[in-house]
Formats: structure tokens, C-alpha cells, sequence
């Protein structure tokens, strides 16, 4: 894993960490004086097997399997899925059913921008901005489980349509949900792009050109802040995007601070869309029959979550489990972008411009390896971010 | 672009690559290749600058389950095959290109020459299906333990895994 | 519009953390073993205003070295395994375990999956479990509140010592 080539690199490894401790971290970064000059990725911490396990449940079961692939966008990965089925199976969920699968969407987004910009503004040290922010994602959370039950694993999904419906009091909480939280969001708008302290540690850093964003694979919002027009929900409508269209939301920029604007425009344009589609919601059914045993085929699935374009590859044998379910999730992509932006920028940068992807941060205790000269330690990543909060002190 | 444009464009450019070209719906297309056809065609695309690469899906094809039991399992070694998808979009047009490699030979080409944020499916590809990547610039493992057991591909329908830690806690 | 009143239970149970918390204030440590992170951002949200639960002075902080308390999650992946047990094995005596999350308790839906190991009293003693997919943050701080009082009553360390011992590989 370290950096075979450069010669007389040896593994030390030091920190709070049992001595004779050999452990694979998430990041590894090699570094002359403060500047990273490699960087490699390593993934496998939340690694549970799940597409090998979807072969071993029914179509419905995998729903429930599917969501909890991520906590943070578990509908878009279940709204995936059954739209692959039901395009396998040749139905097509009443619009009254796509209407309240794109609301959960996009209230589901906003739950997860806010929560990104909490924990990305805690990366940097700024924990008012992040208490601030999580307090007010509370109600998305409050939103989602009036509609759904529960404040994280909606479960709106079943295949054929959703489980839920949305009453007159129902929407009109939701409305006054989003009147708060877009007064709220026009005051985070604010603070990211006048707040001198903040600026100093997004303005110009993780640098991303159109091309290489290009280039590197990036989606979702990180691509769409360095120029890059792509959205599922744009360039391939589904659920009721084709009849409640969104905008696309780019910035030229390209670094951080992009990131962040952009990431909040979207917000303004999910208060719009849902408030469109309560305004104009379809009367009709919930729900409409799928067989139990798929018919036999392929069929390719992509949405958008909050953090990107999610891939689902789905193929039936035409029996009542899948033969092979491919999940792409949007992180992967975005890693790439990451290993080869960070050379060049200072260690300090490092908690900043990662959480400037919006990864799944799957376990707040990443360990990364920090390579200097002929001595290699392993960091928390506490370290590593305490690290680059002193820096800019 | 529209997606009836992108897909007759993708059409032409693959012409002298594609063994077959399948239109599975309005806005997919397949494309069948040969290994030694994969790299030339992922360059032509990108050179054309059609779409962009959103995944690479590995499909296991095991030997069928007659020639398997009537051969003990050997045959299972020899008449399994690895399909692998490399899927391109263009808006809403999908282009899927395909390609079959026996397990006798599991083998294909880098694109990461072309296309260099291919290296994390191809680690994935390879820890997953035990296909061998030429001249990928990272063979490290992607998402499985250090210690998992070289050869064994879980996504391979022949690999039949129960819970990691069952009632040995000494296996894995 | 953010609602920060809670009921009158409620009350009734903090008051019982606030004057547990004077005596003894449990550090926790909070570690992640493979979950897909739904239990772990609502552990994260008793720390913010609504359920703020540092003001009884549970602190949640980074060192196991200072912890009295493992907030664990997760259905245990193989690589997340013997980090887990290192993390345990360098916290001080006396030291508990908090499993949240239904994949903590049996692996969840994860059960059966070839990269897990299933429930985190595989691997370590488990003194609490709370239950749900995820669990509200009030049942996380609840599941807090039953160990807490469970120390008041008295539990016996001894074992929790060898309960690790018996479950170590050979």
C-alpha cells in the first residue's frame, strides 16, 4: 500500500494506535514538508457484501436491503432499484406514486446538504455553523417522518408505487417547513460567501478545472461546481421529474467555496420543485400490481442522488430473486477526483477538500497515513483535522 | 444531442469494433466486442468525446449446471465465463459495451490509459471476479480485507459465502 | 419552527441524567464498525441543540484512551473487526458497550452477508442494546440512561473482564 517506488520509505507507525498495529488506512498521503505529493484511496471499511446478498433475497426483501446501503440517501438507492424493476417487469407506478417518490427525493436532499454542510463546516472548525445547520435539518427530519414514520429509512418505496400518502395537512406542514428552511438558507448563503474566516479556507482551494473534473469521472454536485452540466434529473428524467422539471444549478468556481454555493442553490431549487408538485399533485392510486417473479432481462437504473449519479445495473433470470444487481454509488466516482486534486495542497487542506466531495463518511474514525520523508505515521483522522484547523489559526 | 442522435453517432463510431450491436430499447444500445477489441473501442468513444464512463459491471456466466454436476465440478472451471460491461451515457442515451472472457483466460486490457478514473472499478472488477486487468495502474484491493483468501471472487456464482464469522471464529 | 420543547417524561428522565451526570460524567467514544451510517448521524444528533446531550455531561470525544463508554454501530465488517477490538482494549477499566442499531445486534439486514461478521457481541460484551433501524436519538440517550443506571446499582466489573477473555480467539 505505501508508495513502493519512492525507495527508502519504511513504516513506522506512531500515534495513539497499539505499536505493532498493522492497519490499511482509508487515505494515504505522502507529503514534502507541509505539500502532498501523493495520495491513494482505500475503501473496504463499510464493505458488506450486499450485491452478492441481493441474489439471495426475494425482489421485495432487496428493497429493504438496497436502502441501507447509505442512511443518508437510502430512497434514492431504493427509488432506483424499483424503478429498474418496475421497467423490468413492464409497469409503471401511478403518477400520484412518482409525485410523492420525487417529494421524498428532494426532501431527502435536503436533509443531506444540510447535514453535509454541518459536517464539512466542522471539518474546518466551524461548529456553530455546523450545531446551526443540523439544528434546522431537524425539520426535514420532522417532515420526513410525518410523512413516512420513521426519520431516516422512509421506506416510501414498495415495488409498483409507495406506501404513503399525502393528505391536505400533511402538505401544508411541509410547506410551512420549507418557508423556514429557506430563510434559514438564504442566512447560510450568506455566511459561506462573506464570512472572511470561511473564505479563507474554500476560496481557491481544491481547485477542480472543468476538464479534469471531466476527466477524473466527477459527478454531482462537485462536477457541477467546476462547470460541468450534468443531472440525472435533467439529462434523464424520471419518477416525476418530466412533468416537475428542475434547474441545473452550475458554478463556475470550481473549488470549495463552489462547492458550497452550489450545494445551496440546490436547496432553493428542492424548496421550489416540492413546493410545485404539492401544488399540482396527481390525484389517483398508490399503487399498481407487479408479479412476483420478474420477467427475464437486463435494464440500467440511474438517479440522482444528493451526492451524485447513482448507478443500478439489475438483471432477472425470471425468478423471484435477482441474478445480478450492480450498485454504483455517486462517492465512488468523486474519490477519484480527490486523490488527484489533493497533490499539490497542504496537509491542512486535506479534512476540507474531502469533505468538499460530500463522502459517505462512513466512519468518523478514518485513519490516514501520512507519509514524510523517510518516516510514515498513522493519523487519526481527529488529527488530521485538528491539524489543519491550527494551521489556519 | 438528442438520445436517437447520440446512439446512431455511438453506432458508427463502433462499426469497425462491434462482432454485434443490439438495440435493447429506444435509448440503449449494446455493443458486442471481442477482448482485443475493448481498448480501440473505449478510445474511439473518447476521442469522439461521446458521453462519459459511469460504470464497470462484471456479470458471472458459470458453466451450466448439467456439464457441471456430469463433469464432478471440473468443467465448472473450464466453461465459466466473466462478462463485463462498460457502460457509457450521453444524456439519456446508454451505451453498454460488452465483453466475454472464459475463466481459463480471465484477462482484458486497462482502459485507465484512456480514461484514468477507471481505476477504481477495475480494482473492484478484479478483487470481485478474479479478471485480470493488463497494465491497470493500481492492483491493490479496493473494498476486501488484506486477508481474505487470494482466488476466491465473491461475485463468482460458483463462490457460495455464508456469514463471515459463523460458528468457527477462527475462519474468515 | 425548530421545535426544541420536549414532554413531560422527558423532563422527568433528564432530571435523572443531570443529577447522575454531577457524580459521574461518562466519556464516550463513538466508533462506526460498518454501518451505513443512519444510526451514526443520529448519535451525532444528540450532540446538536434539540437533544443536546452533552449538557448532562456525557462528552463524546475522540480518545479511547479517555473513554468510559463505546457507542458502537454497525453489523461489523471484516477489516472494521480488529479495530474494534484494539479501540476496547485500550479503553481504561471500568468500560461499557453500546450497541445501537438493529446490524449491532444481529447484523440487521446485513445478516448473512460474506463481509460481516453480525452482531457486535461477537467480538466484544455488550452491555446495552438499543434496538431500531435506526433508533431515535431520545432512545440512544435512553439506552445511555439504562447503563448509567445500571452503574448505580452496581454492575460487576469482573464481568465484563472475562466475558472479552472467553470470546478471544485462541
Amino acid at each position: 500500500m505505501e508508495a513502493q517506488k519512492s525507495g527508502e520509505k519504511f513504516v513506522v507507525p506512531i500515534g495513539p494506535q497499539h505499536p505493532a498495529l498493522k492497519e490499511p488506512g482509508h487515505f494515504e498521503f505522502t507529503v514534502d514538508g507541509e505539500i502532498v505529493t501523493g495520495a491513494s484511496v482505500r475503501l473496504g471499511y463499510v464493505h458488506r457484501g450486499i450485491e452478492k446478498g441481493t441474489e439471495d433475497r426475494t425482489w421485495t426483501q432487496n428493497i429493504y436491503l438496497l436502502e441501507r446501503i447509505c442512511g443518508i440517501c437510502s430512497h434514492v438507492h431504493a427509488t432506483a432499484y424499483v424503478l429498474g424493476v418496475e421497467k423490468l417487469a413492464g409497469v409503471s407506478a401511478p403518477p400520484r406514486a412518482q409525485a410523492i417518490r420525487t417529494v421524498t427525493a428532494e426532501l431527502e436532499r435536503i436533509h443531506s446538504h444540510l447535514l453535509w454542510l454541518g459536517v464539512a463546516a466542522h471539518e474546518g472548525g466551524f461548529d456553530t455553523l455546523f450545531m446551526y445547520s443540523w439544528r434546522d435539518r431537524e425539520t426535514v427530519m420532522d417532515l420526513l417522518e410525518l410523512i413516512s414514520g420513521n426519520r431516516v429509512h422512509y421506506s416510501a418505496n414498495v415495488l409498483g408505487g409507495v406506501k404513503f400518502d399525502l393528505d391536505v395537512d400533511k402538505m401544508d406542514a411541509i410547506r410551512r417547513g420549507l418557508d423556514f428552511l429557506e430563510e434559514r438558507t438564504h442566512h447560510y448563503m450568506k455566511v459561506v460567501t462573506t464570512d472572511e474566516t470561511f473564505l479563507a479556507r474554500t476560496r481557491g482551494v481544491g481547485l477542480m478545472t472543468r476538464e479534469q473534473a471531466e476527466t477524473l469521472g466527477a459527478v454531482g454536485p462537485t462536477a457541477r461546481a467546476s462547470g460541468v452540466q450534468r443531472d440525472i434529473r435533467i439529462d434523464a428524467p424520471y419518477a416525476a421529474y418530466p412533468d416537475f422539471p428542475v434547474q441545473l444549478i452550475t458554478d463556475s468556481g470550481g473549488d470549495l467555496l463552489a462547492r458550497f454555493v452550489v450545494r445551496l442553490k440546490e436547496l432553493f431549487e428542492c424548496y421550489r420543485v416540492i413546493r410545485a408538485i404539492l401544488d399540482q399533485i396527481p390525484e389517483g392510486e398508490l399503487t399498481t400490481r407487479v408479479p412476483r417473479r420478474i420477467p427475464a432481462g437486463e435494464t440500467i437504473s440511474r438517479v440522482e442522488a444528493p451526492r451524485g449519479e447513482l448507478f443500478y445495473y439489475i438483471k432477472s433470470n425470471g425468478g423471484e430473486k435477482p441474478e445480478r444487481i450492480k450498485v454504483r454509488t455517486p462517492s465512488l466516482c468523486n474519490w477519484g477526483t480527490v486523490v488527484s486534486v489533493a497533490v499539490g495542497h497542504k496537509l491542512a487542506d486535506m479534512p476540507m477538500l474531502l469533505a468538499g466531495i460530500d463522502p459517505c463518511f462512513s466512519c468518523n474514525d478514518r485513519m490516514v497515513r501520512v507519509n514524510r520523508d523517510q518516516s510514515s505515521q498513522l493519523w487519526s483522522w481527529e488529527d488530521l483535522r485538528q491539524y489543519g484547523i491550527k494551521y489556519y489559526r | 444531442m438528442d438520445s436517437q442522435t447520440a446512439l446512431q453517432t455511438a453506432e458508427k463510431l463502433l462499426e469497425p469494433y462491434g462482432m454485434e450491436m443490439i438495440r435493447q430499447d429506444d435509448l440503449r444500445l449494446d455493443v458486442l466486442l471481442s477482448p482485443d477489441q475493448l481498448h480501440e473501442a473505449v478510445k474511439a468513444l473518447h476521442d469522439a468525446r461521446w458521453g462519459y464512463l459511469s460504470a464497470i459491471a462484471g456479470v458471472d456466466h458459470p458453466a451450466p449446471c448439467e456439464d457441471a454436476v456430469a463433469s464432478g465440478g471440473i468443467d465448472q472451471e473450464k466453461k465459466g465465463q466473466v462478462e463485463v460491461l462498460y457502460v457509457f451515457c450521453q444524456g439519456a442515451a446508454v451505451l453498454t459495451l460488452r465483453v466475454k472472457v472464459p475463466y481459463t483466460r480471465a484477462e482484458l486490457p486497462t482502459v485507465c490509459d484512456v480514461i484514468p478514473s477507471a481505476t477504481l472499478y477495475e480494482r473492484e472488477l478484479m478483487e470481485m471476479f478474479g479478471v485480470e486487468i493488463r497494465g491497470t495502474p493500481v492492483k491493490d484491493r479496493l473494498l476486501l480485507p488484506d486477508e481474505w483468501p487470494e482466488g476466491v471472487y465473491p461475485l463468482r456464482k460458483t463462490t457460495m459465502i455464508g456469514t463471515a464469522c459463523s460458528s468457527s471464529k477462527d475462519e474468515v | 419552527m425548530a421545535n426544541l420543547k420536549l414532554d413531560s417524561n422527558w423532563q422527568r428522565i433528564l432530571e435523572k441524567i443531570r443529577t447522575w451526570a454531577r457524580v459521574n460524567s461518562p466519556w464516550a467514544i463513538h466508533f462506526n464498525s460498518g454501518s451505513c451510517n443512519g444510526c451514526d448521524i443520529e448519535i451525532l444528533a444528540t450532540l446538536t441543540p434539540r437533544y443536546d446531550v452533552e449538557r448532562f455531561g456525557i462528552k463524546l470525544q475522540g480518545s479511547p484512551r479517555h473513554a468510559d463508554v463505546l457507542i458502537c454501530t454497525g453489523p461489523v465488517t471484516l477489516q472494521a473487526r480488529d479495530r474494534l477490538i484494539r479501540i476496547y482494549e485500550q479503553m481504561p477499566e471500568p468500560k461499557f458497550v453500546i450497541a445501537v442499531g438493529s446490524c449491532g445486534l444481529s447484523g440487521g439486514v446485513f445478516h448473512g452477508c460474506y463481509n460481516v461478521v453480525g452482531s457486535i457481541d461477537e467480538v466484544l460484551p455488550v452491555n446495552v442494546y438499543v434496538p431500531g433501524c435506526p433508533p431515535r436519538p431520545e432512545a440512544i440517550i435512553y439506552g445511555v440512561v439504562q447503563l448509567l443506571n445500571s452503574l448505580k446499582s452496581g454492575v460487576p466489573k469482573v464481568e465484563a473482564v472475562t466475558a472479552l477473555a472467553g470470546k478471544q480467539e485462541a
